[in-house]
């Protein structure tokens, strides 16, 4: 990847996967023109086909879909795209969506009531290369490393620092990034650091809860 | 036992090549018959088993139908009824919604003995009474006790406080039980208000958040910026 040092910044574009309609036509009305829709799906081979072809900087990829879902969709595109971010929206708030669509390898997660500005936000940190958690999927995320210690101890990926429960306790209590650094007392691209940590931690521990999950949607 | 005990006993008698003889008799008639009837009797009870299953399918969908109908269908003529009026609609559209994702994802939920279900549900009766989202997050759960009931109803009060007062789109609830203590907060991102200057006709705070906690044991903190909003964090121990 090669940022361009150019004044005039290029335009992020977007391929929006839903199987409805109206929704994406909603989306990209709400988009309007703060990101170039490049693209759009109504199921998992038509998602793989596009995104595949126009290699956007970001999908924004609904967790139900006909043909497999959403992670189906990841499976296949990562593999031979690594530099396409997804950005998983959904109705669901089922932990097991939400920590299946992550482990598969979606950069973050938001319900499909955000709004069009908080979208857009979303989409520019994704595209950043950072990670975007709703409140709730923070609250999955403190409830899976809650509790007693994992018998391998030793393994960092499965524990979180006091740091990043701090993060994201403020993300769950509907705090703003810019806000989190303010309260923290650190800057807001430190605030991105943690959160990408944990999307990490969340992608990679074998913490029995994740797996669980993942399991219940077969993902691993 | 008893066949050893047979067995001696048609030894003894002599009989047991006669018995033998019939009773192979006896199994070669089975197996025929078996044979026979066997196909007719297995296709007869996959039959009745794929009759049963799609009377099951069907009562299921005609449940689902019912369901629909007394929610969804309502709801929707209710919001065309008031297509004028935004707040109402949110408010119906909110209410619905929740009904449903609560019918199609947990069943479960419906316990409100235990205090994060009780959470979500006070916050809908909020959402319901004021048209204004209140988004619960929970990590971990408790059971209720006097305690976490006196946490409960502060946390009400503080939603039905910002929904009322502070002019925000949406309140955010936060709730961790974690340890010995169990905390929550509740916050917008309203006009905010000088906690120190609280007008006397707004008991609420005073009284029903703060004294409620600090007299059953627990804490309240408020704060408030003017313009950029107000959280209020309540804790307690956790039941034991």
């Amino acid at each position: 990847m090669t940022e361009s040092e150019a004044a005039e910044p290029r335009m992020i574009t977007v391929v929006l996967v839903d199987d409805h309609a109206m929704f994406r036509t909603g989306v990209r009305a709400e988009l309007g023109s703060s990101v170039d829709v490049v693209g759009e799906a109504a199921d998992t081979q038509e998602a793989v086909r596009v995104v595949l072809e126009t290699r956007p900087d970001v999908v924004l990829l609904d967790v139900h879909l006909p043909g497999g879902g959403g992670a189906e969709v990841l499976r296949h595109v990562l593999p031979a795209a690594q530099d396409v971010k997804f950005l998983a929206l959904s109705v669901s708030d089922a932990a097991e969506d939400v920590i299946g669509t992550i482990r598969a390898g979606a950069r973050g997660y938001v319900t499909k009531s955000i709004t069009g500005e908080d979208l857009v936000a979303a989409i520019k940190r994704v595209a950043d290369g950072d990670a975007v958690f709703s409140p709730r999927l923070a609250g999955f995320v403190l409830d899976a490393f809650a509790g007693s210690e994992p018998p391998s101890v030793d393994d960092d990926l499965d524990r979180l620092t006091q740091r990043e429960r701090e993060v994201l306790r403020l993300i769950a209590r509907g705090y703003a990034y810019k806000e989190i650094a303010k309260e923290l007392f650190i800057s807001v691209k430190t605030v991105e650091t943690h959160v990408s940590a944990v999307l990490r931690k969340l992608q990679l521990s074998n913490r029995y809860e994740l797996t669980r999950w993942a399991t219940d949607r077969r993902l691993v | 036992m008893i066949v050893g005990g047979l067995v001696a006993f048609l030894v003894a008698q002599g009989q047991l090549e006669a018995t033998l003889d019939a009773l192979l008799g006896v199994l070669v008639v089975v197996a025929g018959l078996a044979l026979i009837l066997g196909p007719w009797l297995w296709r007869l009870w996959r039959d009745l088993e794929s009759e049963r299953r799609a009377l099951i399918v069907s009562q299921e969908r005609a449940d689902v139908a019912a369901h629909l109908h007394d929610s969804v269908l309502q709801t929707l003529a209710l919001i065309q009824k008031h297509a004028n009026d935004p707040r109402e609609v949110v408010r119906l559209a909110r209410s619905q919604e929740r009904d449903l994702r609560g019918w199609l994802y947990d069943d479960l939920a419906d316990d409100a003995s235990l205090f994060a279900a009780a959470l979500k549900k006070a916050a809908a009766e909020v959402e319901d009474a004021h048209g204004i989202p209140v988004d619960v997050v929970t990590v971990g759960d408790t059971a209720i006790d006097e305690r976490t009931r006196a946490l409960l109803k502060a946390a009400r009060e503080a939603a039905v406080n910002a929904a009322k007062h502070s002019g925000a789109d949406k309140v955010d609830i936060f709730a961790e039980v974690e340890g010995e203590e169990v905390e929550l907060f509740v916050r917008d991102r309203g006009a905010g208000f000088d906690p120190e200057s609280v007008p006397d006709d707004r008991l609420g705070v005073r009284r029903s958040i703060i004294g409620r906690m600090e007299r059953h044991g627990g804490s309240a903190e408020i704060r408030s910026t003017p313009s950029e909003g107000t959280e209020v964090r309540l804790s307690t121990r956790r039941p034991r």
